[in-house]
């Protein structure tokens, strides 16, 4: 069985880009993940993430974690990869608030 | 991408991610990863086979500075598969290996002689516990390059490794490890070639009991390897202490370098065979027998003591032209 490709939008209300190029941040080990911030002009105003990950059947609980921070945060104008080995929801949302710290905050 | 240098030097070298010793090994500012996460050259074979992906394939390499030698650093994530060798990351090893080698040939190319303060070096920090099993024979191949390409980088580039996080090198990376001129380790340090539980489940446990950790400690451990010699230094746990010794064995000419070597030689291939004659002649069926047959004594406290104190008290395995 192959991995679980997830692809979502969000477009926050207030959008904030980010300051640097790019954040990178977490190592794909059991119960963890990694996330890969990436800036770009074809993102402008949205937020669109890309999800490899090695669980069925949590499309929702993601759509929700990542649409939550993005309203929260302002994130913006980036293409947000992740490659994921079976994190809880917590771990999903703390490592994104890392990537973002270190892709130098938001403007 | 931020990595604050400063920070990272007395940052605890065990509790480092690869990346984290890629770029405190080097001179600030210096490190420039190849194949970095932006690049996403992750293996195929594990997507087929649904199990997780890293955008670096669980390896950081790239070039630093040391003054002014250039420092081709490999640096392996064990929390990733088990630091394990697989298709792309292999290749991202040894073609470390081989772009050093085309570097030093440049250099002597251009300038005749390669002068002694800029000669290129090769920094690898193991954590690895050897092949990845799914995809065994990309990652066999992957190895037997690396071992080639070390080959002919004796006695030209020197090839240092670091065991000192949380797998060490076992497997086919043990192989490699114990290849490079100087092997350096912290407290947490550890070779083997066969892991614990294998050989227990193997030979048996009365061979080899997997649960009892002060035993694997004492046979595969950095201490061990100290004595015994297969370990050079044995140095404190942070990221400055390992690029400090770098830096001054960057310094130390190649020949002497070399002496440092534990394979690769038909003398140091009966120094191997004369070690494993004195432990059947001796029936030795645990390290500290050894240890103590090279004259150490409190046998039991070796492994305890603070590192200063027992880098005061051990007696080590005399080795030939050190």
């Amino acid at each position: 069985m192959a991995l679980t490709e997830l692809n979502f939008e969000f477009t926050p209300k207030e959008p904030k880009e980010l300051n640097d190029e790019w954040g990178h941040v977490g190592i794909v080990s059991s119960g963890d993940l990694e996330i890969l911030i990436e800036k770009g002009n074809a993102y402008k105003g949205k937020a669109s993430f890309h999800i490899l990950t090695t669980v069925v059947g949590f499309d929702n609980v993601w759509e929700t974690v990542l649409g939550r921070l993005v309203d929260k945060t302002g994130l913006s104008g980036v293409k947000v990869s992740i490659n994921d080995n079976a994190a809880t929801p917590a771990v999903v949302k703390r490592r994104l608030q890392q990537a973002i710290e270190n892709g130098g905050g938001l403007q | 991408m931020r990595m604050d240098w400063e920070e990272l030097q007395e940052k605890s070298f065990y509790r480092s991610s690869a990346r984290e010793r890629a770029y405190g090994i080097v001179d600030p500012g210096t490190f420039r990863e190849f194949l970095g996460p932006r690049d996403k050259m992750y293996s195929p074979h594990l997507v087929i086979l649904g199990e997780a992906v890293e955008f670096d394939d669980g390896i950081v390499v790239g070039v630093g500075k040391i003054d002014k030698h250039p420092v081709f650093v490999i640096s392996q994530e064990g929390n990733f598969v088990g630091g394990a060798l697989g298709e792309i990351n292999g290749a991202k090893m040894a073609y470390m290996y081989k772009i050093a080698l085309k570097c030093y040939e440049a250099m002597k190319e251009k300038y005749g002689t390669v002068p002694e303060d800029r000669k290129p070096l090769v920094v690898v920090s193991y954590d690895s516990g050897g092949v990845r099993l799914h995809e065994s024979n990309a990652g066999l191949v992957a190895h037997s390059e690396c071992m080639e390409a070390l080959w002919k980088l004796q006695n030209k580039v020197p090839n240092i490794s670091i065991t000192g996080s949380s797998l060490g090198a076992y497997g086919a990376q043990g192989f490699v490890c114990m290849s490079g001129d100087v092997v350096l380790a912290n407290d947490y340090g550890r070779i083997g070639l066969t892991g614990p539980d294998v050989i227990q489940q193997e030979v048996g446990k009365d061979e080899f009991d997997a649960s009892d950790r002060a035993l694997i400690w004492r046979t595969m451990g950095a201490r061990s390897k100290y004595i015994l010699g297969d370990v050079d230094y044995l140095l404190k746990d942070t990221i400055k202490e390992f690029r400090e010794k770098v830096k001054e064995l960057a310094d130390m000419s190649m020949s002497d370098i070399s002496k440092h070597r534990h394979l690769g030689s038909p003398e140091l291939v009966e120094d191997n065979l004369e070690l494993v004659k004195i432990a059947a002649e001796l029936k030795i069926d645990d390290s500290k027998d050894l240890w103590e047959y090279y004259g150490n004594e409190n046998l039991d406290e070796l492994p305890e003591m603070p590192q200063e104190e027992f880098l005061k008290v051990a007696k080590r395995r005399p080795r030939r032209g050190m």
